[in-house]
C-alpha cells in the first residue's frame, strides 16, 4: 500500500479548489497552477505498484486482526475475499497513462496561462478537476466510484467549453449536457443491474462472482447491464452516434482546452473499454460489438473530417476517428491487440494535444478557424508550421513517429487474429487521415494569403513553442523506443485475455 | 392480486425512465425537456433504492442483543442507500448547470424552444 | 451522367439548401469524392468479415451492397445531412442507437 496513490487524485482536486478561491489574484494563480501541474506527471513515477484500500478496509482474507473469531457464515463464504471499501489499483499500465495525462494537463495549463492575458482561476480549476477525475477513473477498481468521477469529468468538460469565449459555445454545452443526462443515468442503471445481480460494485469481486459460479453468467440481467454500460461507453468516449456532439464540443473550446478534453475522452474510453473487457470478456458478443462500433467510428468520423471546413472541427473528427483504432485493438481480444490498442491510446492523446495546440497558434494570430478564410500562414511563422506538419505526419502513422509503431502493431494483431480485413481498413483510413490533414494544412499554411485576412502581430508565446517541441520529443521517443510504453502496457493486456 | 411493493417500485422506476426519454425526445420546451431528464435520473435512483429493500427486513445496525447469523439473515442491504445519496448529488449538480445554461440562452435568444435555440445553425 | 457529375450536382443541391453562396471549389469536390469512395470501399471490405459466419452469405451481401451503393450513390451528401448539428437529429440517433444496442445485446446474445 502506497500513500502516494490517493495523492494523485487529491492534489489536483485540492489545488483546483484553492485556485477557484484565489480567482483575481493573477500572480499567485500562475505560480500555484504551474507548480501543481508540474508535480502531476512526477507523482505516478514515484509511486510504487499495489492497491490502496480507502479507510484501510482490506479484504478479510488479508486482515487477520479482524478476521479472527468471525463465524463460519462469513469466513467460509465469498464474503471472506470481498473488498469492503473503495479500492484503487496502480499498475504499470496506469503509471504510463497517468504520466501521459499529467504531461498533457501540464502543457495545456501552461499554454493556457501564457496565451490568455488574465489567468482565470475558474478555468484552471476546471482543467485540474478534469485531470483529477480521469486519474481517479484510471485508478478506480470500484464501478460506482468510476461513475461518480465519470460525471465529474463530463461536468469539467462542459465547464471548459462554457468558460471559453467561442461563438455558440453555450448552445453546444447545453446539447452535450442534455445528451449526457440521457446516457449518464442509463450507465448508472447498468451499474445498478450489475450490483443487483452480483451484490457488489467492486470489479474484482464481480469477476470473482461470475467466474466462481455464484452468479449465472448467462443471466439476461447481465446482458442488459452490458448493453447499458456499452451505451454509456459510447457517450463517454464520443463514439457514434455521439461523434457529432463530441467533435462540436472540441471545436467550441479554446485549443488548450480541447487538448485536455480530448485526453480526458481518450482515457475514459480506455478505462471503460478495459472494464467492459474485464467483466464481460466471456461473452464473445461483447468483443464483436466493440469491433463493430469502432469500425463505424473510424469510417464515419474520418469521412466527416474530410468534408468539414472549420479546422478545429477537422481535428476533432480525426481524433474521434483515431478512437476507432483503440477500439479495434481492444476488440481483437488478444494480448498483442490489446497492448497495441492501449499504446495507440497513449500515442493518440499526445498527438491530438500536439495538433490542437499547434493549430491553436493560427487561431491566436488570426482569431479565425474557418479554413476557407485562411491561407499563407507558412510565411508568418515557418517553424511552427513545420511542427504542425510533423504532428500531422505522426497522426497519419509515418515512421519514425509514435503512431506508426502502434498502428503497425494493430495491423499485425489483426492479421494474427485471422481478420486481415481490419488491417486493410486501418491502412486505408490512415491514408485518408493523412489526406484530410494535408488538405487542412495546405489551405491554412501553403496557399496564397487571402486579401481580407488580417494577421495580428502578437508574438506566439514561448510556452506554446516549448509545449510543441516537448510533444514532438515525446512522439519521437515513443516512436524510436516503443518498448518503454508497450512493456508496461503488456501486463494489463495479458491480464485481460 | 397483490403486487409486492418492490415489484411496483421497479415498474415505477422503469416508467420514469421511459417517460423521461419520451420527454427529452418529443417536447420542444427546454424546461420541460430538462424535467424529463431529471425523471430519467430519478428512475435510476429509485431502481437502486428498491434493490436494497428487503420484505420484513431490519435496519442494518448491529445491536448488542443480536446474533450474527440473525443479523446477516434479516438486515436489508445497506450499499444501495449509500450509493444513491451520491448519485442524487450528481444529478442535482448537472441539473443546476443545465438550468443555468437555459437561463443564459433564454436571455440571448428570447425563447425556450429547443428547435429554435439548438437548431441547425447553432453549431 | 457519370458519378463525378452526379456528386457535384448533389453537393450543389445541398449548398443551395443551406443558402451558401460559396463557389464549389476543387478541394471540396475532391474531398467529397474521397469520402464517398472511402465509405463504399471500407463497407465492402468490412463485409468480407462475414465469411467467418457463412461464405455464401458473404458473397451475396458483398454483391448486393455493391449494387445498392452504386444505385443510391452519392451517399456522402446524405450522411452529411444526417450528421449535422441539429439537436433533434442528434437525440433521434442517440435514442435509436440505444434501442439497437439493447435489442442486439439482449436478444442477440440469448439466441446465439
Amino acid at each position: 500500500m502506497d500513500s502516494l496513490m490517493p495523492i494523485m487524485v487529491i492534489l489536483p482536486i485540492a489545488s483546483a479548489l484553492f485556485l477557484n478561491l484565489l480567482h483575481g489574484k493573477d500572480r499567485t494563480i500562475k505560480i500555484l497552477a504551474i507548480v501543481t501541474a508540474l508535480v502531476l506527471p512526477i507523482i505516478p513515477l514515484l509511486t510504487g505498484y499495489g492497491s490502496h484500500y480507502f479507510g484501510g478496509y482490506a479484504p478479510l482474507s488479508q486482515n487477520s486482526a479482524i478476521a479472527q473469531g468471525l463465524p463460519a457464515l462469513i469466513t467460509s463464504t465469498q464474503l471472506f475475499v470481498f473488498h469492503p471499501s473503495i479500492v484503487y489499483v496502480f499498475g504499470s499500465a496506469q503509471k504510463i497513462m497517468i504520466f501521459v495525462l499529467g504531461i498533457i494537463a501540464f502543457f495545456a495549463i501552461f499554454t493556457s496561462l501564457s496565451e490568455t492575458k488574465k489567468p482565470s482561476g475558474v478555468y484552471t480549476y476546471l482543467m485540474f478537476m478534469g485531470t483529477a477525475a480521469v486519474t481517479a477513473i484510471l485508478l478506480s477498481d470500484d464501478i460506482f466510484n468510476f461513475y461518480v468521477f465519470f460525471e465529474i469529468a463530463a461536468l469539467a468538460q462542459i465547464g471548459i467549453v462554457i468558460a471559453s469565449n467561442v461563438k455558440n459555445n453555450y448552445e453546444t454545452a447545453l446539447k452535450y449536457i442534455i445528451l449526457g443526462n440521457i446516457a449518464g443515468p442509463l450507465l448508472l442503471l447498468g451499474i445498478a443491474l450489475l450490483l443487483g445481480v452480483t451484490g457488489n460494485v467492486n470489479i474484482t469481486d464481480i469477476i470473482y462472482s461470475i467466474k466462481n459460479g455464484y452468479v449465472n453468467p448467462q443471466n439476461p440481467v447481465l446482458l442488459m447491464a452490458l448493453a447499458l454500460i456499452t451505451f454509456g461507453w459510447l457517450y463517454g468516449s464520443g463514439l457514434p452516434p455521439f461523434h457529432t456532439i463530441k467533435s462540436a464540443l472540441y471545436s467550441k473550446a479554446l485549443p488548450h482546452g480541447s487538448a485536455l478534453i480530448q485526453a480526458i475522452t481518450v482515457f475514459i474510453m480506455v478505462a471503460l473499454g478495459v472494464m467492459i473487457l474485464r467483466i464481460f470478456s466471456y461473452l464473445s458478443f461483447s468483443k464483436m460489438a466493440i469491433i463493430a462500433i469502432s469500425l463505424l467510428a473510424l469510417v464515419l468520423s474520418i469521412t466527416m473530417a474530410l468534408v468539414q471546413t472549420d479546422f478545429k472541427r477537422i481535428i476533432g473528427y480525426l481524433a474521434l476517428g483515431e478512437l476507432g483504432y483503440i477500439g479495434i485493438g481492444l476488440g481483437l481480444g488478444t494480448t498483442l491487440g490489446i497492448t497495441a490498442g492501449l499504446f495507440q491510446a497513449v500515442n493518440e492523446a499526445i498527438i491530438t494535444a500536439f495538433l490542437f495546440i499547434g493549430f491553436g497558434t493560427v487561431l491566436y494570430k488570426t482569431r479565425i478557424s474557418d479554413t476557407r478564410k485562411l491561407g499563407g500562414m507558412m510565411f508568418v511563422n515557418p517553424r511552427v508550421a513545420l511542427l504542425v506538419l510533423l504532428a500531422g505526419l505522426a497522426m497519419a502513422g509515418v515512421p519514425p513517429l509514435n503512431a506508426f509503431q502502434s498502428k503497425l502493431m494493430l495491423i499485425q494483431a489483426s492479421i494474427q487474429s485471422g481478420v486481415p480485413e481490419l488491417g486493410i481498413i486501418m491502412i486505408l483510413l490512415s491514408i485518408v487521415t493523412f489526406m484530410t490533414f494535408m488538405k487542412a494544412f495546405y489551405t491554412i499554411y501553403m496557399r496564397p494569403k487571402p486579401d481580407e485576412l488580417e494577421i495580428h502581430d502578437y508574438k506566439i508565446p514561448k510556452a506554446t513553442i516549448i509545449s510543441l517541441v516537448a510533444f514532438l520529443i515525446i512522439c519521437l521517443t515513443l516512436g524510436l523506443f516503443p518498448q518503454i510504453a508497450t512493456n508496461s502496457l503488456q501486463t494489463l493486456a495479458s491480464s485481460l485475455v | 392480486m397483490v403486487i409486492s411493493a418492490q415489484l411496483f417500485s421497479f415498474f415505477t422506476a422503469g416508467s420514469l425512465v421511459i417517460i423521461g426519454i419520451f420527454a427529452a425526445l418529443f417536447l420542444d420546451n427546454l424546461i420541460k425537456k430538462i424535467i424529463g431528464l431529471a425523471f430519467i435520473g430519478d428512475g435510476a435512483n429509485l431502481f437502486i433504492i428498491t434493490m436494497g429493500y428487503k420484505p420484513g427486513g431490519i435496519v442494518y445496525i448491529f445491536l448488542p442483543n443480536m446474533t450474527i447469523s440473525n443479523f446477516a439473515q434479516n438486515a436489508s442491504y445497506p450499499l444501495p442507500f449509500a450509493l444513491v445519496l451520491t448519485s442524487i448529488v450528481i444529478g442535482a449538480s448537472t441539473l443546476a448547470v443545465m438550468l443555468g445554461l437555459v437561463i443564459v440562452l433564454n436571455k440571448r435568444h428570447d425563447s425556450l424552444s429547443a428547435s429554435k435555440i439548438l437548431g441547425d445553425e447553432s453549431d | 451522367m457519370n458519378v463525378y457529375d452526379l456528386i457535384l450536382k448533389r453537393i450543389r443541391e445541398i449548398q443551395g439548401k443551406t443558402e451558401e453562396e460559396e463557389p464549389l471549389t476543387n478541394i471540396s469536390a475532391s474531398s467529397m469524392l474521397t469520402a464517398e469512395i472511402t465509405i463504399i470501399s471500407s463497407l465492402l471490405i468490412a463485409l468480407i468479415m462475414v465469411r467467418l459466419i457463412s461464405k455464401t452469405l458473404m458473397i451475396v451481401l458483398v454483391i448486393a451492397v455493391f449494387f445498392i451503393a452504386l444505385m443510391i450513390s452519392p451517399i456522402m451528401p446524405k450522411l452529411m445531412r444526417e450528421q449535422n448539428d441539429s439537436f433533434s437529429n442528434m437525440i433521434f440517433y442517440i435514442v435509436l442507437a440505444l434501442g439497437i444496442i439493447v435489442a442486439l445485446f439482449y436478444w442477440g446474445n440469448l439466441n446465439v
